[in-house]
C-alpha cells in the first residue's frame, strides 16, 4: 500500500490533508448551491432584460455606454448584455436558444439575416399599437427603412443603423499627394483612373501601402466585390432566391478591378487580414482604407490624421455594400409581459441614446437623431450619410446575410483570384457554382 | 472445493430467480441512463437522418428516403472536412506516439527530479481545450506573438500560423500534440516499469549495449501499450472538433484547410438549421469509426493469440 | 502478470545509476529531458506572463517576458469583476461533481452485478454496454441535441449532467477490478444471509478505493474540460461551464490579450490545483487503465 494511505471512511484519499480540500470544496459548493437556490446573492427581484450582440471592438465600447444610459434611465431594471462572437457562431447561438425555449428578451440581428429568423418563426411579431407606446414607429424612421423590418406584412426588426463601407484616408499623406481640397477634405475620386493615381501617389509616399484592406478576411472580398458589382447594376440573385443570375461579365470586370489593386499595382498585399488592415492604416503605412465605418472609433482613438469619405465611385452609379442593425425579440419572449415591456423599454432607450452609436460610425435610422443638428456636426462620421438609400444589402435568401455561409464561400475564390492564383473568369464560375449550391439546398423550414 | 464452498453453490443455484431480479436490479440504473442518452440518441439519429427534420421543428415527417445520404456523398464540403479530419489524424498521431515514447525512455532511465517532468509534460493535459487553444492563438500572432518573435531574432522570416494555408493544420498539430502528450507519455512510463531488471541485467551481461537493450528488449515488450496508444490516439484524433473550432472562430485560424468532419456536422445541423442532414453524416462517419473499432478489435485479439 | 507484480504501476521507480558509460547516458538523458520540458513549460509560462502585463505591453515590440511597465494583476481583476468566472467555476464545480458522484455510483453498482451476481444474460448486457464505448459524443451531439430539447432541459443543468452519467468505460474499469476480487470475503458474508447490496456497499466500495479515487477523479477532469456537449447544451452565459464560456464570450471592448491570458489561465486553475492534489491518483489511474486494457 501507498504510504500514508488512511483507512477510514470516505473516497480514497493519500493524506489527510486531501480529505479536507475535499470536504472544503464540497461545503463551499453546498453553500454556494443552497444560496444560488435561494436567489438571493445572485440577483435579486429586478426585472431582468438579457441582451445578446456581437458588438466587439469600438462598436462594444459604444455600447456599453448606451447601456449605462439605459441603467441609468430605468434603474428598477436589471440589464445584462452579452457580447459572442461576430457571424456564425453568434447567430447559432441565438437560434438554438431561441429553439430550446430560452433566448434572451432581445438580441441585435443584421437585416440581411431576417430571412433566416423571421419565416422560420424564431421572431415575435411586434404589433404597431404596442411598439407606437415606446416612441417606436413609422414615422420615426425613414420609410424604407422601417418596411425593410417587416416580413409578410408584420414587423420583425426594429432598425438602429445602416453601417455602410466608406473610404477612410490619411489627411497628411493626401494633403502631401495633393488630394486635398482648400476644406481638407479629399476632392472626389471619380472612375478608375483617377483612384489609381490616387493610391499610387499614396504608395510612393508611405512606400508600403497605396490602400490597405484585408482580401485575406473571411467576408472583406463580398463586401469590396458587391459594391463595385452593384455600381455595375449587377444582381446576384432573382428575389425570391430561386435562381442565381449572376452577370459574367460584370462579374468580371468588378473582380478584375480588385485584382488590379492587389495583384498588378499591389497596392495590399493578398495575404492581409482584418486586423492588419487595420493595423496598417492606423500607423500610416497606408494612405487610404476600405472598411466599415465602425472602425472610426479605433482610428479617433489612436489619434491619428484621418477623415472619412464615401466609398469610391468607380463604375458610376455610387453603390456600396451595407447591412443595417436591428433589433429582434425572439420568440417566446412575448408570453412574458413584464420581460416583453422591459425589452422594448430596452429598444426605444437604446434608439434615443443612438447619438453616441453615430459616433461610432453608423448612419443611425432613428430619425430623431439622424436629422438633429448634434449629428450633422459630427465630423466626420456624417460625410457619407448621404449614401444611406444608395447602399446595396445582400441578396434576400435564407442562406445570405452578415457572416453567413455564403459570404464566406464565395469570399474564397475572390480571395484566390486577388493572390494571382486564380483567373478572373474561373473565380466568376466558382462564385455562381457556389451560389447555385445554396440555392439548390433545401430550405430547412 | 471446500465443504463450505458447495454448500454456497447450492445456495446461489437455489436462489435462481432471486439472483436474476437482484442482478437487473443493479445494473438497471445504469442501463436506464445507458438506454436513455446513449442507445436512444443513436436510434434517433438514424431516424432523423432519413427525414428532412430542421432546428426549428419542421419537417420531422417529410420522409426523404436516401436523399440526405446521396446529397452527403455528392458534397464536397463534405469529404473536405472528412479529409482535414483524417489528415489530423495522420499529422498528429506519429508525434504524440513517437515523442511520448522518447521522453518516457529517458525519464525512465536513472535521471533526477522525475517529478518535475511528469508535471511539465502532463500538466497540460488537464487544462480545458479553450484555455490550451486561446493560449495557442496567443502564441501563433504575427508580429508580438512568441513564435514569430523568436524566429525573427534568429533572423528567420515570420510564419504566418493562424491564416497562412499549408502551415494552418500544423499549427493545430502542434498544440494539440503539446496538450495532450502527457498522457501517453505516462501510459508509456507505466508501460516501460513494467518490463523487469533482469531482463536488462542478462542482456547487459550479453554484452548488449543501451541501443540494442532499446531496440530488442524494450519496444518489444512495449508493444501491447504502444498498441493502445495508437489506438486511443487515432480514436480521439478522428473526434476532434473542440481545438480546431475555438481557434477558428475566437483564433483567425484558416477555416477552409482546417474545418474537421465534426464541426462541418454542427454547421450544417445548427447554422443551417438542417439536423435530418447533419444526422445522416454523423452516422456515415459513425460507421467509419465502427469499422476501424471492428478492425482493431480483430487485430487485438490476434495479437493476444500470438502473444 | 510477472515476477515484479509488487511494483505500483505509474510508481516513479527509482533505478540504480550504473557504470560509467551509463551514467553518462543519464546525464545526457536529463540534458535532453530538461530542454524538452522547459520547452513545454512556455507556453503556460508566457500566457501568465502575459496576463501580468498591461494592455499595451502585451503587443509591444521587441517582445519580453518582462514587461516596461511592470508587472500588475489589473487584467486578474479585471476578468474576475466582470462577472461570468465566477459563475462558470460554479456551473463547471456543480455539473462535474454531480457527474462524477452518478458515475461511479451508477457504474460501480452495474460492475457489481456483472462481476459478482449470476444472473442470466449477463454476458450479454456486459457487451451491450462495452458496445458503447465505440459511440463518441461528438457522433451523438445532433440528436442529443433533439432529444434534450424535447424534455425541455436545454440550458439546465440536468441537460448537462444527464448526457454524461453513462460511462461504460467506468462500468469496464470496476468490473475489471471486482473480477480480481477474492470470493472469500463475500462468500461468507452470504453464508452469514447478507443481502447482496450490503455486500456491496460494506465490503467491496471500502475495499475498492484506489479504483473508485480512479475513476472520480478521472470522470471529473473529462467532465470539466468536456466542451462540445456544454457547448451544444447551454446558450445562456450565466449557465456556461468554463471552457464554453471562455470560448464564446468575448470582451465587449475588442480584442484584449492581457485580459484573455488572464481567463485562460484562471479557466485552467481550478484542474491544476487538482492535478497537484491528486497527482499520484491520476497517474496511478491511467497507469492502471492501460495495463489492464
Amino acid at each position: 500500500m501507498d504510504e500514508g494511505y488512511v483507512e477510514a471512511g470516505g473516497k480514497g484519499v493519500r493524506r489527510v490533508s486531501r480529505r479536507r480540500f475535499l470536504y472544503g470544496a464540497a461545503t463551499a459548493l453546498g453553500g454556494m448551491a443552497i444560496a444560488s437556490c435561494s436567489g438571493v446573492p445572485f440577483g435579486g427581484s429586478k426585472q431582468k432584460v438579457h441582451f445578446w450582440n456581437l458588438f466587439g471592438g469600438g462598436d462594444g465600447a459604444r455600447l456599453a455606454d448606451m447601456e449605462s444610459d439605459f441603467v441609468k434611465s430605468h434603474p428598477e431594471i436589471d440589464l445584462k448584455a452579452t457580447t459572442l462572437t461576430w457571424g456564425a457562431p453568434y447567430y447559432t447561438k441565438v437560434s438554438m436558444a431561441t429553439v430550446g425555449g430560452r433566448p434572451p428578451d432581445v438580441a441585435v440581428m443584421h437585416l440581411t439575416r431576417l430571412p433566416a429568423y423571421a419565416p422560420a418563426g424564431l421572431l415575435e411579431p411586434l404589433d404597431p399599437d404596442v411598439l407606437s407606446e415606446y416612441d417606436i414607429g413609422p414615422d420615426r424612421f425613414l420609410p424604407e427603412i422601417w418596411e425593410a423590418g417587416k416580413y409578410n406584412g408584420e414587423i420583425y426588426a426594429i432598425p438602429l443603423d445602416t453601417h455602410p463601407q466608406v473610404m477612410y484616408y490619411n489627411t497628411d499623406i493626401c494633403k502631401e499627394a495633393g488630394l486635398l481640397d482648400s476644406d481638407g477634405n479629399l476632392k472626389p475620386l471619380q472612375g478608375r483612373d483617377e483612384l489609381i493615381d490616387a493610391f499610387q501617389k499614396a504608395k510612393e509616399i508611405t512606400k508600403e501601402q497605396g490602400i490597405a484592406f484585408a482580401p485575406a478576411d473571411a467576408v472583406v472580398p463580398w463586401r469590396l466585390f458587391y459594391s463595385y458589382y452593384g455600381q455595375l447594376g449587377g444582381e446576384v440573385l432573382s428575389p425570391d432566391a430561386s435562381e442565381v443570375v449572376l452577370d459574367q461579365e460584370k462579374a468580371e470586370e468588378a473582380l478584375s478591378f480588385l485584382v488590379e489593386l492587389t495583384v498588378d499595382k499591389q497596392f495590399t498585399p493578398s495575404n492581409q487580414d482584418y486586423a492588419a488592415a487595420v493595423a496598417q492604416f492606423q500607423s500610416g503605412n497606408a494612405g487610404f482604407h476600405w472598411n466599415g465605418e465602425w472602425e472610426v472609433t479605433t482610428f479617433l482613438d489612436a489619434k491619428m490624421p484621418f477623415s472619412m469619405a464615401e466609398f469610391p465611385d468607380v463604375f458610376g452609379n455610387k453603390r456600396v455594400q451595407a447591412d443595417r442593425h436591428t433589433f429582434v425579440i425572439p420568440k417566446g419572449i412575448a408570453k412574458d409581459k413584464k420581460a416583453f415591456d422591459a425589452a422594448l423599454q430596452f429598444v426605444g432607450s437604446m434608439l434615443k441614446s443612438s447619438l453616441i452609436w453615430a459616433e461610432g460610425g453608423h448612419i443611425p435610422a432613428y430619425r430623431s437623431v439622424l436629422e438633429s443638428s448634434k449629428y450633422k456636426n459630427l465630423k466626420p462620421q456624417s460625410n457619407y450619410a448621404g449614401v444611406a438609400d444608395k447602399v446595396v444589402l445582400d441578396p434576400k435568401a435564407w442562406f445570405s446575410g452578415s457572416g453567413s455561409d455564403m459570404e464566406v464561400q464565395v469570399s474564397v475564390p475572390m480571395q484566390q483570384a486577388m493572390a494571382g492564383g486564380l483567373d478572373t473568369k474561373e473565380a466568376v464560375k466558382q462564385i455562381r457554382a457556389a451560389m447555385q449550391e445554396l440555392v439548390d439546398t433545401p430550405k430547412p423550414f | 472445493m471446500t465443504a463450505r464452498a458447495e454448500t454456497v453453490q447450492q445456495k446461489k443455484v437455489n436462489t435462481g430467480r432471486r439472483t436474476d431480479l437482484t442482478g437487473y436490479l443493479f445494473v438497471l440504473p445504469f442501463l436506464i441512463a445507458y438506454g436513455l442518452f446513449l442507445v436512444w440518441p443513436v436510434i434517433l439519429g438514424l431516424r432523423m437522418s432519413f427525414f428532412d427534420w430542421s432546428l426549428v421543428g419542421t419537417g420531422t415527417t417529410d420522409f426523404l428516403g436516401l436523399a440526405n445520404f446521396r446529397e452527403l456523398f455528392g458534397d464536397p464540403d463534405f469529404w473536405a472536412s472528412l479529409w482535414h479530419t483524417i489528415l489530423f489524424t495522420l499529422l498528429s498521431t506519429p508525434p504524440l506516439v513517437l515523442i511520448a515514447l522518447g521522453l518516457a525512455l529517458l525519464a525512465n532511465r536513472a535521471v533526477p527530479a522525475r517529478w518535475f517532468f511528469r508535471l511539465a509534460f502532463f500538466a497540460p493535459y488537464v487544462l480545458p481545450v479553450s484555455t490550451v487553444a486561446l493560449i495557442w492563438v496567443w502564441l501563433y500572432q504575427p508580429g508580438f506573438g512568441l513564435i514569430n518573435s523568436y524566429l525573427v531574432s534568429l533572423g528567420l522570416p515570420e510564419v504566418d500560423w493562424l491564416a497562412g494555408e499549408n502551415v494552418a493544420m500544423l499549427s493545430v498539430v502542434i498544440a494539440t500534440v503539446w496538450w495532450t502528450i502527457g498522457f501517453n507519455f505516462v501510459l508509456y512510463l507505466a508501460g516501460l516499469q513494467e518490463i523487469p531488471e533482469e531482463l536488462y541485467e542478462a542482456a547487459a551481461l550479453d554484452g548488449a549495449g543501451a541501443y540494442q537493450q532499446t531496440r530488442f528488449i524494450t519496444i518489444p515488450l512495449l508493444s501491447r501499450t504502444t498498441f493502445l496508444i495508437v489506438v486511443l490516439q487515432i480514436l480521439a484524433s478522428l473526434f476532434v472538433f473542440d481545438q480546431i473550432y475555438i481557434m477558428n472562430t475566437s483564433g483567425g485560424l484558416n477555416y477552409t484547410v482546417t474545418r474537421p468532419i465534426i464541426q462541418y456536422v454542427y454547421e450544417q445541423g445548427f447554422t443551417q438549421y438542417r439536423v435530418g442532414f447533419a444526422a445522416a453524416m454523423s452516422y456515415v462517419f459513425f460507421v467509419l469509426i465502427l469499422v476501424f473499432n471492428i478492425v482493431q478489435f480483430v487485430l487485438a485479439r490476434r495479437r493476444r493469440r500470438e502473444a | 502478470m510477472t515476477v515484479t507484480e509488487a511494483r505500483t504501476p505509474g510508481e516513479i521507480q527509482e533505478k540504480t545509476a550504473g557504470t560509467g558509460r551509463r551514467r553518462l547516458g543519464n546525464w545526457l538523458a536529463f540534458g535532453v529531458l530538461l530542454v524538452a520540458a522547459i520547452i513545454w513549460l512556455i507556453p503556460l509560462a508566457w500566457a501568465i506572463d502575459t496576463a501580468l502585463k498591461t494592455e499595451a505591453d502585451t503587443t509591444a515590440i521587441p517582445v519580453t517576458w518582462i514587461p516596461a511597465s511592470g508587472f500588475t494583476f489589473e487584467s486578474f481583476v479585471e476578468v474576475l469583476g466582470a462577472g461570468n468566472l465566477l459563475r462558470w467555476y460554479f456551473n463547471s464545480a456543480l455539473t462535474s461533481s454531480a457527474i462524477t458522484v452518478i458515475v461511479v455510483v451508477l457504474a460501480s453498482l452495474a460492475a457489481f452485478g456483472l462481476s459478482r451476481v449470476p444472473f442470466r444474460g449477463r454476458t450479454i448486457v456486459f457487451w451491450v454496454i462495452l458496445a458503447g464505448l465505440m459511440v463518441p459524443p461528438q457522433v451523438l451531439i445532433v440528436p442529443l441535441f433533439t432529444e434534450m430539447n424535447f424534455f425541455r432541459l436545454v440550458d439546465t443543468y440536468p441537460g448537462i449532467i444527464l448526457p454524461q452519467i453513462a460511462s461504460p468505460l467506468a462500468v469496464f474499469i470496476f468490473k475489471q477490478f471486482f473480477d480480481g476480487l477474492p470470493h472469500e470475503l463475500e462468500d461468507a458474508a452470504r453464508v452469514d444471509g447478507a443481502s447482496r447490496l450490503r455486500i456491496y456497499w460494506q465490503i467491496w466500495m471500502p475495499l475498492s478505493r484506489p479504483v473508485i479515487a480512479a475513476v472520480a477523479i478521472f470522470t471529473f477532469v473529462l467532465s470539466w474540460n468536456n466542451f462540445i456537449l456544454p457547448f451544444i447544451m447551454v446558450t445562456n452565459t450565466e449557465m456556461m461551464t468554463i471552457p464554453v464560456g471562455l470560448a464564446t464570450v468575448q470582451s465587449s471592448y475588442g480584442v484584449r490579450y492581457a485580459d484573455i491570458m488572464a481567463s485562460a489561465v484562471l479557466g485552467g486553475l481550478p484542474l491544476i490545483i487538482v492535478f497537484l492534489f491528486f497527482q499520484r491518483q491520476i497517474v496511478q489511474g491511467i497507469a492502471n487503465t492501460g495495463l489492464k486494457s
